[in-house]
């Protein structure tokens, strides 16, 4: 990836039509930059420097702006997610409901599996105020909501998921990263993070 | 006379449901349902009788409402700021919904979006806007669906669009979804949003009325404020002020959270007592349990002790005078059992996340408050922290270019303030 100096445009047709529509919705170019960043996610599952690049080489938004909003807002993601993600609000009125002891539960599960050498196509993580206090705790597995959750029903809802076949954005995701790594020929990756993963 | 000071005068709750009027109704989202209820009957009227702006613009101001997201301010006066001779105008809908506890303006557009759909439409021929925006949070995948259907609805119905109803006003309504940004509910931050920029406030003057969205003028409104639009234009200002008090007219909706038995959104006229509300309405705490605090209007506010509870009312003024703010209308209560230094760790972790980083005080401050607070938490504060913590708390107010950072030291001040015995316990030396 780093040494290539031409970022591959791997916007599907569909996505390329779709930021097209954005570019032209609002008043400004600009005001797209938040919906377009939306868009890649949706398909790509995250977005790389790659996309960024082809934002600004294809669709005319400047690198720098892009780069703003991304870095500024926590719903976009800079690096490969898993699959699946469970967000758990933490916030006052979840948290008075244990929303802890939800988290504690789910992160334990996580860790037992990876313990046992089977890695859940999950992950966990703390979140800000999802807007439903009257049913604490809340949390999302990708766009579901989900209300009540107590520990029990986190790690119900991290087995289930577990199951289903992985959303298409991630197995688009996985497609893309199979090949660039290919492509790059695993040579981008420093030795010493190499080392300390194998 | 009021109809709080009165107990209620005889009237059942459901005589109060003003902006939650749709409660319990079938199909209550879609517009036909709403139509036969006299839906978009305000809107048809406003047309068709080319009433002018300014008319509309005093009746609201006459109604007494205030902007239901959380400072207050005089809808109508907010709307008489519009220059007139500018034609490029927007109206902003405030949908961030990010203060915690607060959940009601995705329970409004559950039950019946066009509520908001017609006021905002309303709303913006007093302003003379041509465009709209409603902004929502990104993690309200259901909620942003709703509000596309509805206004998709409106411009089959021929609500939105080109000369509307033949009346020669033109309006157009779109959505525009956030990424995770508390601070995107202020308005200001929210423009900058809006512009594909960061959502970082911006100095005020100017104001967004005078010089909002790209520099023009800009309406931005709460969900709520908007939603109840519709029903004052109908029923008129003094219908509207029979509810609630003298300075704070109008019902408002309120969000019981923690652990209450009936947790909830519910339409009260302001004025109300609190400790009713939590009572009789939310059916006391879980388990029996007594209460130790009350946070009244989303974690921005300041605490109040269960004694303080015990006498203040639902309105603008009752809470300033308490010390603390009506806010978004999220109460969460707190019961005996739980530490209030926990607490002030939870709140603080969300105010040091949240700061968008612009101004100092604010990024330093809410940083060091939640680092502190955290190692009161795990028990390895000193005293001197405390008062650190409190010096910190103490140079965060009024200084910043939005109210974030006074947001943040609110409620580090008074749970540190009411609670020192607890805080006592937990320092060392």
């Amino acid at each position: 990836m780093a040494n290539s100096s031409q970022p591959v445009n791997v916007f599907s047709e569909a996505l390329q039509a779709k930021i097209k529509a954005l570019l032209t919705r609002f008043e400004t170019k600009r005001s797209s930059i938040l919906p377009v960043l939306h868009a890649i996610q949706d398909e790509k599952d995250w977005i790389s420097d790659d996309d960024v690049e082809v934002l600004e080489r294809d669709f005319g938004l400047s690198a720098i702006d892009v780069r703003e909003v991304l870095t500024f807002y926590s719903m976009y993601r800079q690096s490969p997610p898993k699959p699946w993600r469970l967000e758990v609000c933490n916030s006052i009125s979840c948290w008075l409901l244990g929303s802890k002891q939800t988290l504690d539960a789910a992160e334990k599960f996580l860790d037992d599996a990876k313990k046992a050498g089977k890695e859940l196509p999950f992950s966990c993580r703390e979140v800000e105020c999802l807007g439903y206090c009257g049913r604490a705790p809340v949390a999302f597995v990708n766009k579901d909501r989900y209300l009540d959750v107590t520990p029990d029903r986190a790690v119900a809802l991290m087995k289930e998921y577990s199951t289903k076949p992985l959303p298409t954005a991630a197995q688009r995701c996985s497609e893309l990263r199979n090949h660039s790594t290919s492509a790059s020929a695993s040579s981008s990756a420093p030795t010493s993070l190499k080392n300390k993963e194998s | 006379m009021p109809l709080i000071q009165s107990e209620y005068n005889g009237k059942k709750p459901e005589d109060f449901r003003l902006v939650l009027a749709f409660e319990g109704i079938a199909d209550s989202q879609k517009i036909e349902t709403y139509r036969k209820h006299q839906g978009y009957d305000a809107l048809v009227q406003i047309l068709k009788n080319k009433q002018p702006p300014s008319e509309l613009i005093a009746l609201v101001k006459e109604s007494g409402l205030r902007g239901r997201g959380g400072a207050g301010f005089p809808t109508g006066m907010k709307w008489s700021f519009v220059p007139k001779d500018i034609p490029e105008k927007y109206l902003l809908c405030n949908f961030d919904e990010g203060e915690p506890g607060t959940y009601k303006d995705r329970y409004i557009t559950e039950i019946s979006p066009h509520m908001l759909i017609e006021g905002m439409i309303i709303s913006a021929y007093a302003i003379g806007a041509s465009k709209s925006y409603i902004y929502l949070r990104g993690e309200f995948y259901d909620e942003i669906h709703w509000t596309e259907i509805a206004i998709r609805e409106a411009y089959a119905a021929g609500f939105l669009g080109e000369n509307i109803l033949g009346s020669g006003f033109t309006h157009h309504m779109d959505v525009y979804t956030g990424s995770g940004a508390y601070i995107c509910g202020e308005e200001t931050a929210m423009i900058s949003s809006l512009e594909g920029k960061k959502g970082q406030p911006k100095l005020k003057p100017p104001f967004p009325a005078v010089s909002g969205y790209l520099g023009k003028p800009t309406v931005v409104n709460n969900v709520e404020t908007l939603a109840v639009v519709p029903w004052i234009v109908r029923n008129g200002p003094a219908a509207y002020k029979a509810f609630g008090t003298e300075k704070s007219p109008g019902t408002k909706l309120f969000n019981l959270s923690g652990p209450i038995n009936r947790p909830g959104c519910y339409e009260v006229p302001l004025g109300y007592p609190l400790k009713r509300l939590i009572e009789v309405e939310g059916g006391g705490l879980k388990d029996g349990k007594k209460l130790k605090a009350v946070i009244p209007g989303g974690a921005s506010a300041p605490v109040l002790t269960a004694a303080e509870v015990e006498s203040v009312t639902l309105d603008y003024e009752a809470l300033a005078k308490a010390g603390s703010m009506l806010g978004s209308g999220a109460i969460i209560v707190i019961p005996e059992d739980v530490s209030m230094v926990d607490v002030l760790d939870n709140l603080m972790h969300f105010f040091k996340n949240e700061s968008c980083g612009q101004c100092t005080p604010c990024r330093e401050g809410t940083g060091w408050l939640g680092k502190m607070a955290h190692s009161f938490a795990k028990g390895h504060g000193t005293k001197e922290d405390l008062n650190r913590f409190l010096a910190v708390a103490n140079n965060m107010a009024g200084k910043t270019i939005c109210a974030f950072s006074d947001a943040a030291a609110g409620p580090a001040l008074s749970i540190v303030q009411k609670f020192p015995q607890e805080f006592a316990s937990r320092v060392k030396a």
